[in-house]
């Protein structure tokens, strides 16, 4: 027999049902109760649900973050300004340099800062005018030094400034030790001169009157203690140069007390010749003022501007999806172990159960 | 003839045929499916009963729209009658236990009516799972891919366990010509 006989025969062999199955299954089925009305199914199969529902997952998150965005933008605006005037604040407030000579503890300089606090120029006391202004000692031997900020409204102003303090500088009898003007977009100046202290405050008025003032320090540095210290050990070393050279002079000594006497005169009169250096250069210090003049442009400020709605908007928003990313990552996390025993878990079922069904119908 | 194909998978808004309809359209399919799967008529009865007990159960719970009514009963009917064999392998394991040593008379099964001799003879040869690939494919007419989702194996090995059981089944049926 052939394939195409047997099948032939296997489907002319058909089986049907015998009359009695065919009338119980009948009676069986008359008993088939009218369904009630069933509303439409949206039952999804679990692909098509997985396909919708991480989309829609993805969607949710979003939303919810874009609102909890918009809500959190609504805050006070006013503390956002303070928040950056701040950080204006903090962007140009200068770095102040600890003196640490070998002075005492009552020779540390004294430094003086004054930091405009968003206000306007006109409400900020400045160091060097008006009733309390801040000057050197004029009977004391001072280091003085400034350090000024001024804000100019353009590049082509900084350039005006940076001049105009130059001619100042000249002509109040001073010098300018260096001098940088960088113009362009966000133009900037940042000169170093000297003045001479008796016109320090003179120096600072015109200055300061250059533009807005930002920020404004004064430090004064005692020199008069180690100018005293410089005095007095030079008055030592004189009286003991004349005490040795009257020695020599008028003394009958030994070859050798002489050699020694004639070494010690040229060791000390070595020591009163830097002493005198010493003096005269503190004393041209204490003469000269140092003034470090900055004039920038707003942009130069790294002024913080105070972010639109929008920018806060997607601040908090861009917040709440990385928290919801976070927590989404902790149950992957926590749940995926339990996931994976129960995928493992099905699958092994299956799997025995093919292998069950298998081996019956293979055995009957 | 039915009015009603069921073997097209429906829409959802497509009027859904009755129960009666479908086992009346089906009874042959379904019995005949378990016939050659259990080799024994009387056996087969019993199971397409219990077969068509549980679909009436499960009628409101069928979708059409997840496929045919037939593949479905017939889901029915190999779950049933896997069911069958498990208690049936289990019932023997137990008897052979209680009269170990003992010859255990085997019942004589029959396919029935409308078998020749040769044909049940070749049949009774083989086993259930190659018994049953006929059945599908070649009694019933089932397509490969219904075949496949119903043993829940691909159509390759559908193919293969096809040709394998009309292979023996061939070569029996040569014997006995010979014969």
């Amino acid at each position: 027999m052939t394939s195409p006989d047997l099948i032939h025969e296997l489907q002319a062999s058909r089986p049907e049902a015998p009359t009695t199955l065919r009338a119980r299954v009948r009676e069986m089925a008359a008993q088939e109760q009218k369904p009630p009305v069933r509303w439409p199914s949206f039952r999804l199969p679990v692909r098509r649900m997985a396909l919708v529902a991480l989309p829609a997952a993805a969607a949710l998150a979003i939303a919810s973050a874009g609102a909890i965005g918009l809500s959190r933008s609504d805050g006070d605006v006013a503390a956002l300004r303070d928040e950056a005037a701040k950080g204006e604040r903090l962007a140009t407030t200068n770095v102040l340099d600890v003196y640490t000579g070998a002075f005492d503890r009552e020779l540390l300089p004294l430094v003086i800062s004054d930091t405009p606090q968003g206000s306007a120029v006109g409400a900020t006391p400045t160091l060097a005018s008006g009733k309390g202004a801040i000057g050197p000692d004029r009977n004391r031997a001072t280091q003085f030094s400034a350090t000024l900020t001024v804000e100019v409204s353009d590049s082509d102003a900084v350039s005006r400034a940076a001049q105009d303090a130059l001619d100042l500088t000249r002509r109040l009898g001073g010098h300018v030790v260096s001098a940088s003007v960088a113009t362009g977009e966000e133009g900037s100046a940042a000169l170093t001169v000297r003045v001479p202290v008796a016109r320090v405050q003179e120096a600072i008025v015109q200055l300061s009157a250059l533009g807005r003032i930002v920020s404004q320090q004064v430090t004064i540095a005692d020199l008069q203690a180690s100018l005293d210290v410089l005095e007095r050990r030079a008055r030592s070393v004189r009286a003991q140069i004349a005490r040795i050279a009257a020695r020599l002079e008028s003394e009958p000594l030994d070859a050798e007390t002489r050699a020694v006497l004639e070494n010690r005169l040229k060791t000390l009169r070595s020591e009163l010749r830097g002493l005198r250096r010493g003096i005269s250069g503190t004393n041209a210090e204490a003469r000269l003022a140092t003034i470090q003049l900055g004039v920038v442009t707003p942009g130069v400020l790294g002024a913080v501007p105070v972010p639109t709605r929008l920018d806060r908007t997607l601040d908090e928003a861009l917040n709440a999806l990385v928290w919801e990313g976070v927590v989404a990552l902790a149950v992957a996390i926590v749940a995926a172990p339990f996931a994976l025993v129960a995928f493992a878990a099905w699958l092994g079922r299956r799997f025995y159960r093919r292998r069950e069904d298998e081996r019956l119908l293979a055995a009957s | 003839m039915h009015a009603v194909t069921l073997d097209t998978p429906r829409r959802a808004s497509a009027a859904a045929p009755s129960f009666a309809a479908v086992a009346e359209e089906l009874l042959d399919d379904v019995y005949g499916y378990l016939l050659y799967l259990t080799k024994n008529w009387a056996l087969a009865e019993d199971l397409t009963g219990e077969t068509f007990e549980t679909a009436l159960r499960r009628w409101r719970k069928f979708d059409p729209r997840r496929g045919t009514p037939r593949a479905w009963l017939l889901a029915i009917a190999r779950s049933t009658a896997l069911d069958w064999f498990r208690a049936d392998a289990r019932r023997r394991r137990r008897e052979e236990r209680a009269e170990a040593g003992e010859p255990r008379e085997e019942a004589e099964h029959t396919f029935g009516e409308g078998f020749s001799p040769e044909l049940e003879e070749g049949l009774r040869l083989l086993t259930a799972g190659e018994r049953e690939v006929i059945a599908l494919r070649v009694v019933l007419e089932l397509d490969g891919e219904s075949t496949a989702r119903l043993l829940d194996i691909t159509e390759t090995a559908v193919s293969t366990r096809l040709h394998r059981a009309l292979g023996k089944l061939e070569e029996r049926m040569r014997q006995d010509d010979v014969a």
